[in-house]
């Protein structure tokens, strides 16, 4: 042994080795692998579509190991892009961001926010492009946050931000309340959700078409949860719909409207009146 | 020529003359001779004022910290980390190889290398000790560049929470449990405990850059050549499993790129899978089980690599 060990070359020697080591690890690692991508340690291999379209730099530096940095160095390159409002330069920037790191929630939110809120807000108030197409790229891209939004539940199920974000997109741009309440009825049995999810989602279905009655019953269940939720819209929305589903009176909420407590300028207050002070003018100050 | 007296061997390992009377023998592997060479091998790097690039390491930092994008606090706290230990990865398998290689030649040149194995130190003694040494001052270095980065995450930390919680209550609309929840937010991306597990992470694959690294230094002729073929089995080693499926998939599979792939697989070390840190910096919960298992997986490259190293050493000329 001890003389063939001397007569056999050592870089060959050597080579046996390496690949006799090799042959034991890359098992061993393809398990480690799967179950660091499992525990989202380690990141998947990004898409096909990405390593295609990056650039030849961020290519190296990705396939280099640094992949967070490059990361971090588009979500620079997106801003400047959103400050000069190339909303699709930013978008295919962002493609490339979200593949690189998928499970980074702030990716998605900070995307379906510059497209769905700023680019759709550019659109509304451009005075460079006629109106038809002004309203074409508004819903395109409206129809683009909400994708990507979608994209990144399928990536990370579990993100109230993402969802947060989407609700936004529906609420204040395409004015979509059943689409609203879907994403908040979505949201506010996940981990973390905010306290006003489930509000959210009954004050939406309250004025989707068709949805008054379970709408209804979700606010109820609300307001008998006790005081906590005895909020003024959360009453003003039961108001309205025991008027909408001609409630009988015997079954309706005691409360007065919220609307009526208000004092018109010039009058005295309704409620508390010992709480109030009126001002020359007739400034109310509670 | 053919004269001349053969010079002495120095090597104790091959020529090992029979000891004096009375003298002591010579243990076959001592612990003390190998942290000898490795302090040795700590104090010739810290006179090469390495330690400087940690005035570049916190200039970078810095500059992460006060990128001021219109983002939440907590999408900063997560870009000032990203960023932060990226620098700190970068950093450190560079520092690994540039420090390795230099390391041999530079006791060749510098002729210690002859008054060290004319003593009876074994060349294992001599590689295990050079690594050490290489590995202690990597490890100081990513400590001290964690130090830096975690003063910078927490100062950040601590204004963003003040401020959040100033704005929160100053609106009087929030209670108590809402502002918590906030708060919770921004401390999910800030100073965690679990960091330090990406610090470990960066230090298991300086080392096994630094195994290889040696191991190529044995047999090059110098430090550039182990230096540019080590930064290019480490970026091979990186990509090898991001490029797989993409270069399988431009050239439909082809069974010689298939071979390839395989022989590339085996013969490099897969660096990719050393970089856990970055769902760690991300805020992801550390699984213990799977960092034990890592630290086997670096133990057994260190393992594989030294003796590489010394099955081409051990008969190595000077």
């Amino acid at each position: 042994m001890k003389r063939l060990f001397q007569i056999l070359p050592r870089p060959l020697l050597a080579l046996a080795l390496l690949g006799g080591f090799g042959l034991l690890r890359t098992p061993v690692e393809q398990g480690l692998r799967t179950r660091l991508v499992e525990a989202n340690l380690l990141l998947p291999p990004p898409a096909q579509g990405a390593l295609e379209q990056m650039g030849q730099s961020a290519l190296m530096g990705t396939l280099g190991g640094l992949r967070p940095l490059v990361a971090t160095y588009l979500t620079l390159e997106a801003f400047g892009h959103f400050s000069t409002k190339s909303w699709d330069s930013l978008r295919q920037t962002y493609q490339i961001i979200t593949s690189l790191e998928p499970r980074d929630e702030t990716h998605w939110t900070s995307v379906v926010w510059h497209l769905g809120i700023n680019a759709t807000a550019n659109m509304e108030t451009s005075q460079n492009l006629p109106a038809f197409e002004r309203e074409r790229r508004f819903r395109e891209y409206a129809f683009q946050a909400i994708e990507l939004a979608e994209r990144g539940i399928a990536q990370i199920p579990d993100s109230v931000a993402i969802r947060i974000q989407l609700a936004e997109v529906y609420r204040e741009k395409l004015k979509d309340d059943c689409a609203v309440a879907r994403v908040y009825g979505e949201l506010m049995d996940l981990p973390g959700a905010p306290g006003y999810s489930r509000r959210f989602h009954g004050y939406f279905l309250a004025r989707c078409p068709g949805h008054e009655e379970e709408a209804y019953a979700h606010l109820m269940g609300l307001y008998r949860e006790g005081e906590h939720q005895h909020l003024p819209t959360l009453i003003k929305e039961i108001k309205n719909l025991e008027e909408a589903l001609a409630i009988p009176k015997e079954f309706r909420i005691p409360n007065p409207d919220p609307d009526l407590m208000r004092t018109a300028p010039g009058e005295a207050p309704a409620s508390a009146p010992s709480q109030l002070q009126t001002l020359p003018g007739g400034i109310v100050v509670p | 020529m053919s004269d001349e007296a053969p010079p002495p061997n120095p090597e104790p390992d091959r020529a090992t003359p029979a000891p004096a009377p009375g003298a002591r023998p010579v243990p076959l592997f001592s612990f003390g001779r190998v942290a000898t060479i490795a302090s040795g091998t700590v104090t010739q790097l810290v006179r090469m004022k390495t330690f400087y690039f940690l005035l570049a390491f916190a200039a970078v930092v810095v500059a992460a910290g006060n990128f001021n994008l219109p983002a939440t606090p907590a999408k900063e706290l997560s870009m000032i980390k990203k960023v932060s230990f990226g620098t700190m990865d970068i950093f450190a398998w560079l520092f690994a190889i540039v420090a390795t290689a230099l390391l041999i030649p530079r006791d060749q040149e510098d002729r210690t290398l002859y008054t060290i194995l004319s003593k009876p130190v074994r060349r294992i003694e001599y590689l295990l000790g050079k690594l050490g040494g290489v590995l202690v001052v990597v490890g100081v270095s990513l400590l001290a560049m964690y130090a830096i980065c975690a003063v910078m995450i927490g100062a950040r930390e601590a204004l963003f929470v003040a401020a959040e919680v100033e704005a929160m209550t100053a609106d009087g609309r929030y209670s108590d449990a809402e502002i918590a929840e906030q708060v919770g937010l921004i401390r999910q991306q800030g100073l965690r405990a679990e960091l330090g597990i990406a610090v470990l992470a960066s230090f298991f694959k300086a080392a096994v850059v630094a195994a290889v690294t040696i191991f190529l230094s044995t047999f090059a002729s110098s430090s550039l050549f182990t230096i540019i073929v080590s930064i290019l089995v480490f970026l091979i080693g990186h990509a090898h499993s991001m490029a797989t499926s993409f270069w399988l998939h431009e050239t439909n599979n082809s069974v010689f790129v298939q071979m390839l792939v395989k022989l590339i697989k085996i013969l490099i070390p897969d660096f990719q899978l050393f970089s856990f840190s970055e769902g760690i910096v991300q805020g992801e919960p550390v699984v213990y089980a799977l960092v034990w298992q890592m630290g086997a997986v670096t133990g057994a490259y260190l393992l594989v690599f030294l003796l590489l190293s010394l099955l081409v050493f051990v008969d190595k000329e000077f």
